[in-house]
């Protein structure tokens, strides 16, 4: 049982890494990102092409997904989603588009392909990224077999949740976000440059989203529609957790993880899957502003 | 100087602000008057860029401001103070506080030594939560974050509206304060005559989106408040 636990808990990792960046561009600017997803993706392709290319393993890819992913979300802001402020659904369509655009660049090999030309490691097939070996296998801890791989996704996970809170509670930058979800109109007549803010908060969700790209390369097959489901994951992680609210973020990605990993390990995955859309429309009937939202939008 | 040139100004498709022109002189206070809905509200919005569309010219000390963002506008040294406060519910006294400073072009968070002259009580009570305060103490609070950019120009809305009278007199001194002891220019939005002519210099009368009259505070008569706001 408590492996099956320490399975969901590295399974919630991930999926907090999603929605956390889901949940601060949901709620400080009111963008429903369906592009999110692909930055999944490309964190994984960029940990599959770090190591063809620059020989880099999955742990060095995590800085160099996070800068691409990241520089990739800062363009999508700036170019479309900048454009869109206060109109959901149209960011929720045209973000779907980029995500679709994104796709094919990789299983079109962002076009080369045309002209016979393959780059090693993109195109529509599977890719998938092998573990160093100081990572795999597994240890013991407290009499319990751990496996290494999963122990470091959630060290990582704990890590980068412990800087976004940082982020957001103790600096100059946290505060203008905070101030933007709660209030964006009185935020800007306090001095706040609110676009500047929100560009640099998308480009910083979609790099966290990268990372959780290039950890679920460890342990899952990489191809180009891998981040669909993801998006619809972190979206029921933000959904039930709260708009906004890191702490509900944490602890929603904790329970429907554990919720996955628990009823898959007694029944089976698809039986997993259905309880937990269960368990997410019981949440928004009862609360439909999230377990810790202190506003809805 | 802040000036308003041939201002047209609009919520989506409705226009509030019909061809105002105005300005407010440097160092005084000049109220903005008239019954509810005239778009005085509409008029201090208007100032810092808040509404959905505006046709017309805005200067201030001599820089057309009118197509800033309202961020830059709170750079250049215009703090807004809204009806109904709207501090942060759930920041704390100092967060709420050092909003202000993001309007500070020094980039220096710090809470100037004034607002703690002038509202003791919040700089004892720094952990407090905004949301737990009084009217009167969020008003306080308002006035306080407003402070904090070091502005030229105080634009305040309603500032005694749906406050005890005891904490009124209090703002009301703090208002007349800041305008004589610190130079503070100032733009009020407020309904008490008798406030209006102890403290203000200039006044502009509103209608239906019009400015209707204007002038030294000394020709806001009682003939002109009868026909203006009476209800």
């Amino acid at each position: 049982m408590i492996d099956t636990m320490f399975i969901g808990l590295s399974l919630s990792s991930i999926l907090l890494l999603v929605a956390l960046g889901l949940a601060i561009t949901y709620g400080a600017m009111g963008v429903i990102n369906m592009a999110h997803g692909e930055m999944v993706m490309l964190g994984a392709y960029t940990a599959v092409l770090s190591r063809i290319w620059l020989d880099a393993n999955i742990v060095m890819a995590i800085p160099i997904a996070f800068v691409v992913t990241a520089i990739v979300g800062l363009v999508i802001e700036r170019v479309i989603v900048r454009r869109l402020y206060g109109r959901l659904l149209d960011t929720l369509l045209a973000t779907w588009g980029v995500a679709i655009l994104i796709q094919q660049a990789i299983r079109l090999e962002f076009g080369l392909s045309f002209f016979g030309i393959h780059v090693e490691g993109l195109g529509p097939g599977l890719q998938n990224v092998p573990v160093p070996a100081v990572l795999q296998g597994t240890f013991h801890l407290a009499g319990v077999e751990i496996n290494t791989y999963r122990a470091f996704i959630i060290v990582v996970t704990a890590a980068l949740a412990a800087v976004t809170w940082f982020l957001l509670q103790r600096t100059s930058i946290g505060m203008q976000v905070r101030a933007i979800i709660r209030n964006p109109k009185m935020a800007a007549a306090c001095g706040v440059d609110v676009a500047r803010v929100n560009a640099l908060t998308f480009a910083f969700g979609s790099g966290l989203a990268g990372i959780a790209g290039v950890m679920m390369s460890g342990f899952k097959t990489v191809f180009p529609d891998m981040g669909t489901p993801m998006v619809v994951d972190g979206f029921l992680v933000v959904v039930v957790g709260g708009v906004g609210s890191l702490l509900g973020s944490v602890l929603s990605a904790g329970l429907l993880g554990e919720i996955n990993s628990v009823v898959a390990a007694l029944k089976n995955d698809t039986i997993a899957r259905a309880v937990i859309f269960g368990v997410v429309i019981l949440i928004i009937v009862v609360k439909p502003k999230g377990l810790f939202s202190f506003r809805g939008r | 100087m802040l000036s308003l040139s041939n201002i047209h100004s609009f919520y989506g498709r409705s226009h509030v602000l019909h061809d105002v022109t105005l300005s407010f002189d440097k160092g005084r206070i000049t109220t903005v008057l008239g019954r509810n809905g005239v778009g005085k509200t509409t008029l201090l919005k208007t100032l810092m860029g808040m509404t959905d569309k505006t046709a017309g010219k805005i200067e201030l000390d001599g820089t057309n401001i009118t197509c800033e963002p309202t961020f830059r506008r709170a750079r250049a040294g215009l703090a807004y103070v809204p009806q109904g406060r709207e501090i942060i519910p759930d920041f704390t006294i100092r967060e709420n506080i050092l909003l202000g400073t993001f309007a500070r072009t020094d980039g220096r968070r710090i809470i100037p030594p004034l607002v703690g002259e002038l509202f003791p009580y919040l700089l004892q009570n720094m952990d407090r939560l905004g949301g737990v305060l009084s009217g009167g103490q969020q008003q306080q609070l308002a006035i306080a974050r407003a402070l904090a950019s070091e502005p030229d120009v105080l634009l305040l809305d309603e500032p005694n509206e749906g406050i005890q009278p005891s904490i009124v007199e209090e703002i009301e001194q703090t208002i007349i304060r800041l305008n004589r002891e610190i130079g503070l220019t100032i733009v009020l939005v407020e309904q008490n005559i008798e406030f209006v002519r102890r403290a203000s210099h200039q006044f502009a009368m509103m209608e239906k989106g019009r400015v209707v009259a204007e002038g030294p505070v000394s020709q806001l008569t009682e003939e002109l408040v009868h026909l203006r706001m009476a209800i």
